[in-house]
């Protein structure tokens, strides 16, 4: 039976999935599989930019095209706006990326900022994570933090420690990637805990079941974070299917695969579920054209089935 | 353009929506601290913050306002707008335009800056804001977007590219429009504009179009009509309307 069957009339959000680096196969996919809302955060493209021209039109781009391209497939995309750990080390260019961050976190759609914290945790990660931490103290946004690949542990309890000491409340802190190894110091600790269902890498979804079913649904969620790597864009609505098949309640997936996400970033006052249930507008010629996505004529859909291409 | 007599006619606008209270207190409140010290930041930051505090409604638009406005600007029309495109558009015409310098270089990082509704606003103010030509580039780089609503706010009731735009973009305009799938007889000087390149150009168009086994649409036919010669006609009229 496929998954789409057991999660059929299930509505998800995916908090954390880089869209820039996907196509438009994937958008129809996840609107198929019931994702009605998403977060990209802003990260490292796979290149490094080597002026804050790339960053603004990268930063540009999450709130314009993206967005668009997103709601042509019915699917709400919202953004959190940061410095990534990676290109943090490159400093004069942090410094100037530091000085255009306030012109987008104020921008609708603009839910956090994200993802910030440790890559290599060298001193220069944790000088702009800290700038950054200050920013969204002033403009009362959530935070996304990225937490490191190496020395995880550590540096999991080091992006907790630091965003406390700049005031920031726990809540209003979403802790992502977690492991079994994280993630009781980060519920313990009061912050929200997300969870990257990511082949090879990061968690397996049977895994993820394992943690629902241990820590319970509270303050958890659960993320593809899809990009240019091996990854599923696909991979919160087939944890909730798996998550259905071993017996976890509806209520539980509900809170882990949408409401979880949806309250944590909601405190930013740019997403509420409100938001999500007005009507996408179906104007055609907003849905179907005015874009090389769907170019002037084209149907919507194309049945990729057919050897025939009109 | 009577400027002054424009933005109050917008203000007015704003204020008769349902539950404008807070969002014309707000608008009242920046311009205020705005014009007793006008600095770049507080203009950027209150024309991002707009939908905040006036919401994003549909516009209800009186008869009389609507003459109004297009008394003020010809062509210039705010039927269909949301409130906050409007408070943005009225927010522009805040800024001091006595040194084009200053004045340049903030509209232009507004526009570098600018998520989609932003853009559409941007657009949407361009038949309003001083230096009329210096804009032309910009309504190009609208034309040439890819997104939706940002093609429509330059293409639809806009007053400003059939004004300014020269042949050759008027053309790009014409084509782009009937490419999307735009509603064309909302552009205004559609059929002013027309023009023998522009005629040329849609008729290797609808023959494409017959070739590769698609429609023609019946608004191209009146803009390649009045430069049809008399040995083409027939073979044209049955082109476009077959």
């Amino acid at each position: 039976m496929s998954f789409l069957e057991t999660i059929r009339g299930m509505k998800f959000f995916d908090m954390h999935v880089h869209m820039t680096s996907r196509t438009t196969d994937d958008y129809q996919a996840m609107a198929d599989a019931g994702i009605v809302a998403l977060i990209e955060p802003a990260f490292w493209l796979g290149q490094p930019r080597t002026g804050v021209d790339s960053f603004r039109d990268y930063f540009a781009s999450l709130v314009g095209w993206e967005r668009f391209r997103a709601l042509q497939f019915g699917i709400r995309h919202y953004c959190t706006i940061g410095l990534n750990s990676k290109e943090a080390n490159n400093e004069a260019l942090a410094e100037q990326v530091m000085e255009i961050l306030p012109l987008f976190l104020y921008k609708e759609g603009v839910v956090g900022v994200g993802e910030i914290g440790f890559d290599d945790q060298t001193p220069a990660e944790e000088k702009y994570y800290r700038a950054q931490l200050d920013l969204a103290r002033e403009a009362n946004l959530p935070v996304q933090i990225h937490t490191p690949h190496r020395d995880k542990k550590q540096g999991t309890s080091r992006s907790m420690d630091i965003a406390l000491e700049h005031g920031l409340a726990p809540g209003m802190v979403i802790v992502d990637h977690n492991n079994e190894e994280t993630v009781k110091e980060v519920l313990d600790r009061g912050f929200w805990a997300g969870f990257t269902i990511y082949p090879f890498t990061k968690m397996g979804n049977e895994r993820m079941v394992e943690v629902v079913r241990q820590y319970g649904p509270e303050r958890i969620m659960v993320n593809s974070a899809a990009d240019w790597g091996i990854s599923d864009p696909l991979a919160v609505p087939k944890t909730a299917a798996l998550m259905k098949e071993r017996g976890i309640s509806e209520e539980a997936i509900r809170l882990v695969t949408f409401q979880n996400a949806l309250t944590a970033f909601g405190q930013s006052g740019q997403v509420s579920a409100e938001d999500l249930e007005q009507p996408i507008d179906i104007d055609q010629s907003q849905r179907y054209n005015g874009s090389s996505v769907l170019r002037g004529g084209q149907a919507p859909r194309v049945d990729k089935a057919s050897t025939i291409i009109k | 353009m009577n400027i002054p007599a424009l933005s109050d006619t917008l203000f007015d606008l704003i204020r008769q929506q349902p539950n404008a209270g807070p969002g014309t207190a707000y608008l009242s409140r920046e311009v205020e601290a705005y014009r007793s010290e006008p600095n770049t930041a507080l203009f950027y930051r209150v024309f991002t913050a707009i939908p905040r505090f006036v919401g994003k409604q549909t516009l209800t638009v009186d008869k009389e306002s609507a003459q109004r406005l297009n008394a003020l600007r010809s062509g210039f029309s705010v039927e269909g707008w949301s409130v906050d495109r409007l408070a943005r558009v009225w927010w522009l015409l805040q800024l001091p335009a006595d040194d084009p310098t200053a004045y340049f270089s903030t509209v232009e990082n507004l526009f570098r800056a600018a998520e989609m509704n932003e853009l559409v606003a941007l657009y949407s103010a361009l038949p309003v804001l001083a230096y009329p030509e210096h804009w032309r580039f910009l309504a190009t780089e609208a034309v040439r977007s890819n997104i939706g609503p940002v093609q429509e706010a330059i293409m639809l009731h806009n007053p400003y590219p059939a004004e300014q735009l020269d042949e050759p973009a008027w053309n790009q305009f014409i084509m782009k429009a009937f490419f999307t799938d735009k509603p064309v007889e909302h552009i205004l000087g559609f059929h002013e504009r027309a023009n023998e390149h522009l005629a040329r150009i849609v008729t290797d168009y609808a023959r494409e179009r017959r070739a590769a086994g698609r429609t023609v649409h019946p608004q191209l036919w009146p803009l390649v009509k009045p430069f049809a010669s008399e040995a083409d006609r027939t073979e044209l009229e049955h082109l476009f309307n077959a």
